[in-house]
């Protein structure tokens, strides 16, 4: 009750940290799928770096957030502090599910498959583009699913470093001790998850058809 | 645990009944051992930052050393709601909480009194409503402290935040979200000094705000006066001249039914008392923070030469 009655008077507000918060999502995937998929695709062509890349990625995931804002405080291009420092950390922890899936999906496919392929005459390119690629949507789409709903998560810990988002009120109602103020974030954050969860899961389902 | 946790386990799968049972059933054997684990020890706890881990690291080994009692640490634990939380649920038997904080944050007073009004309104409130008692306070009082770089401060001659509200204009601020929504925290401090900065303060963590201070990224933080950190980042306080802020002195606060069962719990806390001044305090925060010290070390060498 209190709850609603807090969106009603800070309704404003409430949509421009939602749209801060989305903003935040829809930047950090986009930037992790645009490396993150390259970076699996390339990983089916050179196998050898399949350990140490992953690895990486891993261990990415394993950085404590304000561990890794107090690395990118001093630097200049990517660090700082507010929106910039935020989505770079974004998009280290989105990278791993997109990256593993990217190439699973893609060295998953039958051999046999490929060989057909190259047998009508294809170039590299029109393998990945033609065969692989469409081949592996499914499986692509649903490491991209993960990393946006983490990510949905995560965004809430842009707040640390004065980038807003829904993280403000959960911050905020830790801080003064206002379980209203902690679920007025919590609340919308779990919805956009869920609502990202399904919708992202829609188009999975039409790519899915192998 | 006393019952064989194969067999409970066991009894539980075959309770829910179902393939994924066995993990239903480890899951709710984790929950049971959480609270069923303190029946015989006392728990301390701690707010998530240096000093309330150091303070806690203290009282844990007093009470071990002067009762034999069992003591178990849950240090770290989340800001004063996750404590307040905890002890009021009773997890945790004892943290050591700020009277300031208590007053401002937890009982929602407006800020504005002086420090004997405020402990005795905190002690009497906190027995009355949540049957906690406040010893006495170790004797430094952890106020806000408003810091800016040594160069700025000899450059511009900064000495107060009288002298700040002067230069605030064309600076930036970076506050944590505690001193930025606190009745007691900035925009009372605003009013009173009638601070206005180039651009509303950024809200970000508090631990973070010295390292953007220091690497001018910021301009002004609000850090705490026993913070170890401003000495070794070389940033100055700026004077409280009008007298804004509340006092924050620091104590035990403990459920009252654990001193009922064991007095010799509170005894042995109260030896400490008025024992520890903010030079003291600052200076045990920077064997964590600056020197990596490790916090039961520090705790017992202190407590040997203390209070022997």
């Amino acid at each position: 009750m209190n709850l609603v009655r807090f969106y009603v008077d800070n309704a404003r507000e409430v949509l421009g940290l939602v749209g801060q918060h989305l903003l935040l999502v829809l930047v950090s995937t986009a930037v992790a799928v645009a490396i993150g998929v390259p970076l699996g695709i390339l990983l089916t062509r050179r196998p050898a770096w399949r350990g140490p890349v992953l690895g990486l990625a891993n261990v990415f995931q394993t950085i404590p957030s304000l561990a890794l804002f107090g690395f990118l405080i001093p630097l200049p291009l990517l660090g700082g502090i507010g929106a910039r420092t935020a989505i770079v950390a974004l998009v280290v922890y989105g990278l791993l599910p997109i990256v593993r899936n990217t190439y699973v999906g893609i060295s998953g496919i039958d051999p046999a498959v490929r060989e057909a392929a190259r047998g009508m005459g294809m170039t590299d390119g029109e393998l990945l583009r033609l065969v692989e690629l469409p081949l592996a949507a499914g499986v692509i789409l649903a490491g991209i699913r993960v990393a946006t709903v983490v990510g949905v998560g995560t965004a809430t810990i842009a707040a640390a470093i004065g980038a807003g988002g829904l993280g403000e009120y959960i911050f905020r109602g830790v801080a003064v001790v206002d379980n209203t103020l902690i679920l007025a974030g919590a609340v919308p954050a779990a919805l956009l998850a869920l609502s990202a969860d399904g919708l992202l899961g829609l188009l999975e389902r039409r790519f899915a058809w192998r | 645990m006393a019952i064989d946790g194969r067999a409970l386990t066991d009894f539980l799968a075959v309770a829910v009944g179902r393939s994924g049972g066995r993990r239903v059933a480890l899951a709710l054997l984790a929950v049971l051992c959480a609270s069923c684990s303190h029946a015989d020890r006392i728990v301390v706890g701690a707010k998530n930052f240096t000093e309330s881990d150091l303070l806690a690291e203290i009282a844990a080994q007093q009470i071990e050393r002067r009762t034999g009692l069992p003591v178990e640490r849950k240090l770290h634990l989340g800001g004063t709601f996750v404590c307040h939380s905890a002890i009021t649920a009773g997890q945790i038997d004892l943290y050591v909480e700020y009277t300031g904080t208590a007053y401002t944050a937890v009982l929602k007073h407006t800020a504005g009194a002086d420090a004997d009004s405020v402990r005795e309104a905190v002690a009497h409130e906190y027995r009355q409503r949540w049957a906690l008692v406040w010893l006495d306070p170790f004797g430094f009082n952890n106020t806000f402290a408003i810091a800016v770089r040594q160069a700025d401060a000899q450059r511009l001659g900064l000495r107060t935040i009288s002298d700040l509200a002067r230069v605030a204009p064309r600076w930036h601020a970076g506050f944590g979200y505690e001193f930025l929504n606190r009745a007691d925290g900035f925009p009372g401090l605003a009013a009173a000094y009638g601070l206005h900065f180039a651009a509303p303060p950024t809200a970000m963590d508090l631990g973070l705000t010295y390292r953007a201070l220091a690497d001018g990224k910021v301009d002004v933080i609000a850090g705490n006066s026993t913070d170890g950190q401003l000495a070794a980042l070389h940033l100055v306080v700026l004077a409280d001249d009008r007298h804004y802020f509340p006092p924050y002195e620091a104590a035990p606060v403990v459920r009252g039914e654990l001193l009922e069962q064991h007095p010799e719990v509170g005894r042995a806390l109260l030896e400490l008392r008025g024992k520890i001044d903010d030079d003291e305090m600052r200076r045990l925060n920077a064997q964590a923070d600056i020197d990596h010290k490790d916090l039961h070390a520090i705790a017992h060498d202190w407590l040997a030469q203390a209070v022997p």
